[in-house]
């Protein structure tokens, strides 16, 4: 069943059709959330909350967007809001990997190389600093875009602005971590 | 990040319609321009080759177990019943599963009721009769009273009319009288 009927049958009470509609976004909702808190518990309570406020709101979806960016803009606005409440984010979760005993990743990883395997851990720190360091809304451009893989178009739908801005923020957002890279090295 | 050399520097007027071009983001046009400009740039060809490298690795999701995305959807199911709940709250009175709750809202509904006609009809008493306002019996007019003021009244109507009649009578005496009298003439 497409989205749009889903919607519209969940919009007159059947919440059993909107539990198909969670099933399809719940791990598209975690991860934009996980990107933005990198926290898994706080990802899951505010991706919950976002399905929790489109249910309550969803006779005031129009149809006249697609459900899944009217979706995205709760998760986003949701992620926005709590890095407003709490301006530190725990960035630090990203790095589990680089954190992890140095045993499981020569298991994991057939090509280890320690020396690679640090460079690389400091990097991923020195990216995550970068994405928190940015304008939220930059910040959000970039995640949407490069870590979920809207189109710009729809990025600027989720958003509420026009996909020239978004183009701006993408860019904008490239050569902080393109930077942030260099002087890495 | 296996490679984590740094990101070459591009031409400046290229930068951004190659971040696009990565995102496969531009138009025919620009792409075929940036394409063109690809072939003879190599500072903008490595540029565009550590976005490739780089970016993807970044967007690179944690996997989570089956169990977690289980639970996951088992929690949010909850939570949006009780979200319904609490928004129909009223609808629980009403659930067939509740047939104690028939009978019990039909005593409920007759008690109040009852109690509602008793102290009613006790307001009502002490609206037309206030205390501490009452009138004086004797002041009071019963029906005996007001046939006996109706007869009064037409007995005295009668009177009156008799009254008229005798003047008039009277009158008319008098005049007659006047005309046999020849001396007294006007």
């Amino acid at each position: 069943m497409r989205d749009e009927e889903l919607v519209a049958l969940s919009q007159q009470g059947d919440r059993h059709c909107f539990e198909i509609l969670v099933r399809r976004y719940m791990e598209k909702a975690y991860h934009i959330a996980f990107n933005f808190t990198r926290d898994s518990e706080t990802a899951k309570d505010l991706s919950q909350d976002a399905f929790l406020r489109a249910y309550a709101n969803l006779k005031q979806f129009n149809g006249r967007s697609s459900f899944y960016t009217w979706f995205y803009r709760i998760v986003v606005n949701l992620c926005l809001d709590h890095a407003r409440r709490h301006r530190r984010v725990a960035w630090e979760s990203l790095d589990r990997m680089s954190e992890e005993p140095a045993e499981q990743r020569q298991l994991a990883d057939s090509s280890y190389a320690p020396e690679e395997q640090a460079l690389a851990g400091e990097a991923k720190r020195r990216v995550n600093e970068t994405l928190e360091t940015m304008p939220k809304k930059q910040r959000a451009a970039f995640l949407l875009r490069n870590h979920q893989g809207l189109s710009i178009a729809d990025v600027a739908k989720v958003m509420k602005t026009t996909e020239g801005t978004v183009r701006v923020y993408l860019h904008r957002a490239v050569a902080a971590l393109r930077q942030s890279l260099v002087e890495f090295v | 990040m296996k490679n984590s050399a740094p990101l070459e520097t591009a031409c400046k007027q290229y930068e951004e319609d190659l971040v696009l071009h990565y995102y496969g983001e531009n138009g025919d046009n620009e792409r075929r321009r940036v394409e063109q400009h690809l072939t003879s740039c190599h500072s903008c060809r490595r540029f565009l080759g550590d976005l490739q490298r780089v970016l993807p690795q970044m967007a690179g999701a944690e996997e989570m177990p089956q169990a977690f995305w289980d639970n996951y959807y088992r929690e949010t199911v909850s939570k949006l019943a009780e979200q319904e709940e609490r928004k129909f709250w009223w609808r629980s009175l009403f659930n067939p599963m509740r047939t104690w709750m028939a009978p019990a809202f039909g005593t409920v509904a007759v008690a109040v009721l009852v109690v509602g006609l008793v102290i009613g009809k006790g307001n009502l008493r002490l609206f037309v009769e206030p205390r501490g306002e009452s009138i004086p019996r004797e002041i009071l007019a019963d029906q005996n009273q007001l046939e006996f003021f109706e007869s009064m009244d037409m007995l005295e109507a009668l009177d009156r009319l008799e009254n008229q009649d005798d003047q008039k009578t009277d009158t008319t005496n008098g005049e007659s009288n006047r005309a046999e009298l020849p001396g007294v003439v006007a």
